[in-house]
């Protein structure tokens, strides 16, 4: 009886991690049209941050601080040799600096433990059942949802979130107005990145280990897919995006035992996700739902 | 084991590594500057030539050589087939470059775990294919190298020759350079840039089958040259076929090079995959444009600009 009530806790904890993720890849993409390819990277950069902090013995809540600090510098510092240039560029670069990332840490064991990772990291709230733990995590994560997703909606209604929209559109017509948008183009990345690194704070505290090899190049399509089926520039469509990515990866994994396939479901999913990902740019680019228009007076 | 720190040994492995990047590189740049989008599923036309290679000689029976001529001819078949069935109508439908670049990935995604499918994920080796292996004084050669880098200084020699001589050429220059005005002129771009992607692909699963026996065959074997792949086409400059010739042994000097530094230092080898990465960066803060865009002639020669000319 326990297990389904368990299983679906779990899939919303999940949702709600990666929801912050594709928030805040909507900002950086979907708003300011910067196509970071690096998305795992800050990911990445946030779980191993706030792992060393709470292991070091410190409260959570300097382990996330601390994972949004880590993830914004290098959210801003790595991008800037790409983003004078064209988008590929920054798409190229971000991708490569995840790959580096990984290697780094799997290989300097004095940083955080190489290949074999960090084990036990302190959960956010200490509980004594299992299934109080659930819940709590699913709080907390809930929490981070819901403050990304208002600060977001706050952010895309100032003029801010106006101007961000102006880069997107036209670079050279912002450019004209006096706006310096390389130095917004950082920002975006540098506030994306935070929130990015947060989630990989709250990904590192609920699985209570990390390693390398969690942090494959493959999550950071994952979230663009969550972006590109939810909905490019909306901040509901992602999080809708994020609850049907994990809906189609848990349930082709219990499909498999009820499919008798001579194909490896493992194989079989990740093949489908390849497809889709094709099949959604190709019939419906904009997502589920479309991007809001801006309310003028 | 020892490692051999002659400097004869270094500059022959620099060889052969350029000579790999060469081979995967050309494609990359290719497809990038006719198709306006860096391809990453290239890295799985790679992994692919391997595969087939791999299916052909250990399980078919079929020599080597034929068994590498039907690899590059189905993995050029693929590429055009990416070509026609996902990037093109994405294009025709206004799909944006970083639509095609997601594309790309969801093909590559595709492509790697039916790779897995079909040969496991397990790494392989070429059981029936054997290099011998000679010392030449100080410096130790397979025929596997001697083939790489001669494979690799053949095809540069004849697309050279092609670029230069042949009307073929002359329509691949002329479309990479200005689609629209070469399909004025009478070109046909949609035959040119199949070709393209026919030998980019081609040649890039050649490239793979060349570093699969130097190594064994995994379905990740692509993605790991992938980034230094980039690295190449970008500081040789998207679309120039002799900058990426240049910039493809320039990354296999500094990868090779780098290795001594690394055991003097005590770091671990695998750090010479983050020379391409270091090379991205420097490209892109100094030279955005790449090998290809630098004037040299304006180091060798001071000159004063015409009246009107906008000196760079």
């Amino acid at each position: 009886m326990a297990f389904p009530i368990a299983y679906l806790l779990d899939m919303l904890v999940f949702t709600g991690i990666f929801g912050i993720m594709a928030l805040s890849l909507n900002l950086e993409f979907g708003h300011t049209g910067l196509p970071n390819f690096g998305k795992v990277a800050f990911f990445m950069i946030g779980a191993y941050t706030s792992a060393l902090i709470t292991l070091a013995g410190y409260p959570f809540i300097l382990g996330i601080t601390g994972a949004m600090a880590v993830s914004a510098f290098f959210g801003a510092i790595v991008s800037l040799p790409a983003i004078r240039l064209r988008e590929d560029y920054l798409a190229i670069l971000t991708l490569a600096f995840g790959e580096i990332l990984r290697l780094i840490l799997k290989n300097e064991e004095w940083i955080a433990g190489g290949v074999l990772g960090l084990k036990g990291i302190p959960e956010a709230l200490t509980t004594t059942s299992f299934k109080s733990a659930l819940y709590g995590h699913l709080i907390v994560v809930y929490i981070f949802v819901v403050t990304f997703y208002i600060f977001l909606r706050f952010l895309e209604k100032s003029p801010y979130g106006r101007l961000l929209k102006a880069i997107r559109e036209d670079e050279l017509a912002a450019q004209s107005l006096g706006k310096n948008t390389v130095w917004y183009k950082a920002q975006a990345l540098a506030i994306g990145s935070a929130i990015a690194g947060s989630s990989g704070g709250l990904y590192a505290q609920y699985l209570s280990y990390i390693g390398p090899d969690l942090f494959m190049p493959v999550i950071t399509f994952a979230v663009w897919a969550m972006v590109i089926i939810g909905g490019v520039g909306n901040h509901k469509g992602v999080l809708v995006g994020a609850l049907i990515y994990q809906i189609f990866e848990r349930g082709s994994r219990i499909f498999k035992d009820y499919l008798q396939i001579p194909i490896d479901p493992n194989n079989m999913m990740f093949m489908i996700f390849g497809l889709l990902l094709i099949i959604v740019l190709m019939f419906r680019p904009e997502g589920l739902i479309k991007e809001e228009k801006i309310k003028l007076l | 084991m020892p490692f051999e720190t002659n400097l004869l040994q270094i500059l022959f492995n620099s060889l052969i590594s350029g000579s790999l990047y060469v081979l995967v590189g050309l494609g990359l740049t290719m497809t990038y500057s006719l198709t306006k989008f860096p391809n990453f599923a290239h890295a799985e036309f790679i992994t692919l030539g391997a595969y087939i290679v791999y299916a052909m000689t250990d399980i078919l029976n079929l020599g080597l050589i034929s068994g590498i001529i039907v690899s590059m001819l189905i993995t050029g078949f693929v590429g055009v087939a990416c070509f026609l069935m996902v990037f093109r109508p994405l294009a025709n439908r206004k799909g944006t470059m970083v639509h095609l670049m997601i594309s790309s990935i969801g093909v590559g995604i595709f492509l790697r775990y039916a790779i897995q499918q079909i040969w496991g994920g397990q790494e392989l080796h070429f059981s029936k294919v054997h290099f011998a292996g000679y010392n030449l004084g100080p410096l130790r050669v397979t025929s596997l190298w001697i083939g790489i880098i001669l494979t690799a200084v053949i095809l540069v020699i004849i697309l050279h020759l092609i670029l230069t001589q042949t009307k073929l050429g002359k329509a691949m220059r002329a479309t990479s350079n200005n689609p629209s005005l070469a399909q004025a002129s009478g070109i046909d771009i949609d035959k040119i840039i199949m070709i393209v992607w026919f030998l980019g692909a081609a040649l890039a699963g050649l490239g793979g089958f060349f570093k699969a026996a130097d190594t064994r065959i995994v379905p990740v074997l692509g993605w790991g040259i992938l980034l230094p792949a980039f690295a190449v086409i970008i500081l040789g400059g998207i679309g120039s076929f002799y900058g990426m010739i240049a910039a493809a042994y320039i990354l296999g000097l500094a990868e090779n090079f780098s290795i001594i530094g690394l055991i003097s230092l005590g770091i671990s080898t695998d750090y010479r995959t983050a020379i391409g990465f270091v090379v991205i960066i420097i490209t892109l803060i100094f030279a955005p444009t790449g090998l290809s865009g630098i004037n040299f002639s304006k180091w060798f020669k001071r000159r004063r600009p015409h009246e009107g000319e906008v000196m760079e």
